[in-house]
């Protein structure tokens, strides 16, 4: 089933490696020293069996005749957007509702839709014969559905993720980066707006890049204007909105701001980071750890465990590892010759780098909390078991590519 | 092969993003390493709960009933435990706490190991002193200064609080309890839990184990508590006490008095009574077994037992029977020779000498109950269990203290169900006719029964709240409307009633003369209850006092003391009495405390005549820092 002229094997061991480090990195979290007293939850055996699992289906997928798997895409996405609609009815967890409770194991629909997007995504707009208006368009098309209902349980965090995968396939599709950079521009334009003299620097930029892509004077001088719109527009709404919304929005981007509830566990975060140091307290030692400071340490904050454990040196080689594996992901990218598998490719990388991102500069209070976990190292089965299923798709692709072409 | 353009693309945001995080560790972990190695030993910043300060008790003149003071409290970080045997030894000798307990205690809490586990309370000052010293060899020990329940008199009303267990907690915890905490387990300190707690409010500790300031946060995000309101209470403290005292030593039993026209109970005694003080340390064998003891301590005689009411309850009999037309005012029955044969039983009377033939007057002041055997033949006894349950002797009367009890009342179903299908019912309602038998009361019930015919018929929910103060002030209404509703006697009814509760204590003959008193006109019923108990009767006396208006009613009842007009009438009778030396004094409104009076109350002083209290406050208790600061304001 493996053709060894072709599997990418680094891709596999990157990923066993990273898997390997999140058990090594669970066990400690699990881990309360009482005095002479050990205890020791089961997380990290409990990842391990996942661990196996997603392994398993990996094995399964690749033996799995790829026209079956196609097929299987759609249906499959269908039922993944009437799982989302239905879990809005489940019981609110924390103010949300994103979870089956099946009998002791939680079911985040959102998890799978993810990747389930990503490859009806990429099938639509690699379609021959589309141009770009049309590929961006139906691409935020499908985007828009499983976003839409993700928002409503809510969970922000998650649909910002289907947005940059949906960017990064955009760009696989050799949709030209005008168009990407003119997606963006809004978006640039409403944070520019946030310190006035960045707004001129930002519009002759724009400007600036989109001459260089050698468009028209009616187009340049649109966009020029649509973004100057939306910069002066942002402080009039932002004004609009209520004292309670405005504290709403600001903590959301500056936890600090609400130390009795995010901004506690991002500085708990940061202590635990940063008391690391250069080479770390070593495995198990970690103090603030073992004070469960952190209610959630071996989930979203287990990069802290890690950063107070292995310090400095074992951060930046977590780092490594992980800029590894992303860049065999992007090489694979242009391995692939058949257009909708590299966009797919595109889109499996962009998500699971900013996963990654998002998280760990989510521990080091450089980016917003967000509850995002960071891939393959957090403890979870459904999201474990998600994120390999995607590099298994990858690592089909690949294993079968020229079949057809 | 030339790259495509995306590969560069994706390749520049991997190394930008990378980079970014790199040097953001790099800052957070070597730059500034050392800042937050120094500030991970002290493990110093941390949410902590300040506990809102609990709503004290007072009587209606705002003399407290229910107090804080502080208490000394050891807690225990587990995190920062070193060495668990010398610990669980340190602790074994010195507060008695098993290893396995402080094992499992430790256990239960092992995800939040910096969370402070509250180990012992009420630490004697002098015990705390000797031992601070060797707390130093046991960082994860600490005293804090916290705050305990002072209780001003053994009572039944105002409960106690304690430590919440594990049952309420679950219960609870989504109203922000924590398991340290405390909440009402009894009486008003439960009932109006909501009301006293308040809301715990948030800090940050945030200092370095140097006390230097970290400033990660902002000084002013901290929440501030919400401390509860202070009840105060119906009760008059001067009157309760007397009450109290005059109780007759040794025996067990019940006296209510409150004020017939607000309903508001101005003394409850319940005897044998306990000191809820007992609760706040941790009560050891024998003052468990002294709580247990066979006269029931812990027993609320006035709603959580219920008795066989004997003659006290005749007024409602009567009441029904004038009321269907049974019977009228002046209609005599069936000749009292000292008893009366229904069917082929001999039902006694109290006097075996006999009472002749009675009409409902006479029968009410000497008691007669061959008038009531007679009466009930004609009755229905469905009919009369609504009647009852419409009076509120049978049902809760809605006080505000928990599990009140129903007392008791059967119908005919009843009957039938527990004694068979052919039960002779006429037996049971002759029965039921003067108080015996089944009916069950509790002397609350018939404190607020005997109010309501002294009030012209309209019954008013008993209560101890009058008001809140602190925060907010609340009048019970605004707290929890008073139910009040009419009995169902008419007019007519009503005034033979009273006429014949105002011969028992009057009229020549009556059972009642011994609560007569000087000052005033007393009404009132005696009942000498048969029960179960024992072989002498339970003592009952409902009576109320009129002067120029209705004043007071008050119930007696001692367990198994006899007759009721021999027993439990001159206690009412001193009682009266008391009230009437004191009218003016009990009557007279207090001036609201400084401490509860807001800005509201300043102002009002200012405007001559506004109202009458804020006259009265204006005359005694000013003190001049409170004036001095009006006249700033202005």
């Amino acid at each position: 089933m493996i053709n060894r002229k072709k599997f990418d094997f680094t891709l596999l061991a990157l990923l066993f490696l990273l898997i390997s480090l999140g058990c090594v990195a669970i066990f400690s979290a699990s881990t309360t020293i009482i005095g002479d007293q050990v205890h020791i939850e089961n997380n990290w055996w409990k990842q391990i069996i996942f661990a196996l699992l997603a392994f398993g289906v990996i094995a399964l997928l690749l033996k799995l005749p790829l026209p079956i798997f196609e097929v299987m895409v759609l249906p499959l996405w269908a039922l993944n957007i009437l799982a989302l609609i239905l879990v809005l009815f489940t019981p609110a967890v924390n103010g949300s509702h994103r979870w089956f409770a099946l009998g002791g194991i939680n079911i985040q629909p959102s998890e799978s839709a993810k990747l389930l997007t990503i490859l009806m995504v990429s099938r639509i707009i690699s379609k021959e014969h589309l141009n770009e208006y049309r590929q961006i368009l139906y691409g935020f098309g499908i985007m828009l559905l499983p976003v839409l209902l993700i928002m409503i349980e809510p969970d922000f965090g998650t649909t910002l993720v289907f947005w940059t995968s949906l960017l990064a396939m955009l760009i696989a599709a050799e949709v030209p980066l005008f168009f990407i950079l003119l997606i963006i521009s809004p978006v640039v334009s409403v944070v520019s707006s946030v310190w006035w003299p960045a707004i001129p620097i930002w519009l002759l930029i724009f400007i600036f890049l989109l001459l260089r892509a050698h468009l028209s004077w009616v187009t340049i001088t649109v966009a020029s204007i649509g973004n100057i719109f939306v910069a002066l527009i942002t402080p009039v709404l932002w004004m609009a909105l209520k004292d309670y919304q405005q504290n709403r929005v600001l903590t959301f981007l500056d936890p600090t701001r609400d130390p009795l509830g995010a901004g506690y566990q991002i500085i708990q975060a940061k202590i635990a980071i940063g008391s690391g140091s250069m080479f770390g307290k070593g495995w198990l030692l970690g103090t603030q750890k073992n004070m469960n400071f952190l209610p959630e340490h071996h989930t979203d904050f287990i990069f802290s465990v890690i950063g107070e454990e292995f310090g400095f040196i074992g951060c930046v080689l977590l780092l490594a590892v992980f800029a590894a594996f992303f860049g065999r992901l992007i090489r694979d990218v242009s391995e692939l010759k058949i257009k909708e598998r590299k966009v797919a490719t595109a889109g499996i990388m962009a998500y699971l780098m900013f996963q990654t991102f998002i998280n760990i500069g989510m521990n080091i209070g450089l980016v917003p909390a967000t509850g995002i976990p960071l891939p393959f190292v957090s403890y979870g089965g459904s999201n474990l078991l998600i994120n390999t299923l995607s590099v298994g798709v990858v690592l089909k692709y690949l294993n079968e590519r020229g079949f057809i072409k | 092969m030339t790259k495509p353009p995306y590969i560069l693309v994706f390749g520049i945001t991997l190394a930008v993003l990378f980079t970014l995080l790199s040097a953001a560790l790099f800052r957070l972990q070597v730059v500034k390493g050392a800042d937050f190695e120094r500030i991970a030993e002290s493990n110093f910043v941390r949410i902590r709960r300040i506990i809102a300060t609990r709503g004290e008790i007072y009587d209606h003149k705002y003399r407290p009933i229910a107090q804080n003071i502080p208490s000394h409290n050891l807690f225990l970080t587990s995190g920062k435990i070193r060495n668990l045997p010398a610990l669980s030894r340190f602790l074994e000798v010195h507060f008695g706490i098993k290893p396995e307990e402080l094992k499992t205690l430790v256990m239960k809490q092992r995800f939040k190991t910096y969370e402070e586990i509250l180990l012992a309370d009420n630490i004697p000052y002098e015990f705390m002193l000797k031992l601070s010293e060797q707390l130093n060899y046991y960082p994860e020990l600490a005293f804090r200064i916290g705050s305990t329940r002072s209780y001003l008199y053994p009572n039944h009303f105002t409960g106690y609080v304690g430590r919440i267990n594990e049952d309420e907690y679950e219960r609870y915890k989504t109203e922000d309890y924590s398991l340290n905490g405390y909440l009402g387990k009894t009486g008003l300190e439960r009932y109006y839990e909501v009301l006293l707690r308040g809301k715990d409010g948030r800090e940050i500790v945030q200092v370095d184990a140097q006390g230097r300031s970290l400033n990660l946060f902002d000084p002013d995000s901290n929440l501030e508590p919400l401390n509860g309101l202070s009840l105060v209470l119906t009760i008059d403290n001067d009157l309760q006490e007397f009450v109290s005292n005059t109780f007759p030593a040794g025996m067990n039993g019940a006296i209510v008095v409150s004020d017939i026209r607000s309903g508001g109970i101005l003394a409850y005694v319940s005897k044998p009574d306990y000191d809820p003080n007992l609760f706040m340390q941790k009560i050891d064998e024998e003052t468990w077994k002294f709580l247990n003891r066979s006269e029931k301590p812990m027993l609320d005689r006035v709603i959580h037992a219920t008795y066989p009411s004997g003659s006290v309850f005749k007024p409602l009999t009567a009441g029904f029977g004038l009321d269907n037309n049974l019977v009228t005012p002046y209609t005599r029955l069936a000749s009292c020779t000292g008893g009366m044969k229904v069917g082929n039983r001999f039902f006694r009377c109290w006097n075996s000498g006999g009472h002749g033939s009675t009409n409902v007057i006479d029968a009410l002041r000497v008691s007669c109950d061959v008038y009531f055997y007679d009466l009930s033949l004609k009755m229905n006894l469905d009919r009369f269990q609504e009647y009852a349950r419409a009076a509120h002797l049978y049902g809760k009367t809605g006080i505000d203290l928990p599990n009140e009890r129903n007392g008791f009342f059967p119908t005919t179903a009843w009957y039938r169900k527990t004694y068979g299908k052919n039960v002779g019912i006429i037996g049971h309602k002759v029965n039921l006719s003067i108080g015996q038998g089944e009916v069950l009361n509790t002397p609350i019930q018939l404190n607020a029964f005997y109010a309501a015919i002294a009030n012209n018929g309209l019954w008013t929910q008993p209560h101890l709240l009058k008001q809140t103060v602190g925060r907010g002030r609340l009048t019970r209404e605004q707290v929890m409307p008073l139910e009040k509703k009419r009995l169902p006697f008419k007019p007519t009814t009503l005034q033979t009633i009273q006429q014949g509760l105002w011969a028992v204590v009057n009229a020549p003959g009556g059972t009642g003369a011994n609560a007569k008193v000087n000052g005033g006109t007393v009404y009132g019923k005696t009942g000498s209850a048969e029960n179960a108990m024992g072989r002498t009767t339970h003592a009952w006396f409902c009576g109320y006092l009129v002067t120029s208006k209705p004043e007071i009613v008050v119930t007696v009842f001692l367990e198994n003391a006899g007759g009721g007009g021999a027993m439990a009438a001159p206690i009412t009778a001193r009682i009266f009495n008391y009230y009437i030396g004191n009218l003016e004094k009990i009557k007279q409104t207090a001036p609201l405390p400084p401490q509860f009076r807001t800005v509201q109350d300043i102002s009002a002083e200012d405007v001559p005549g506004e109202s009458p209290e804020a006259e009265t406050n204006n005359n005694e208790t000013d003190d001049p820092a409170e004036q001095s600061g009006t006249e700033n304001d202005d």
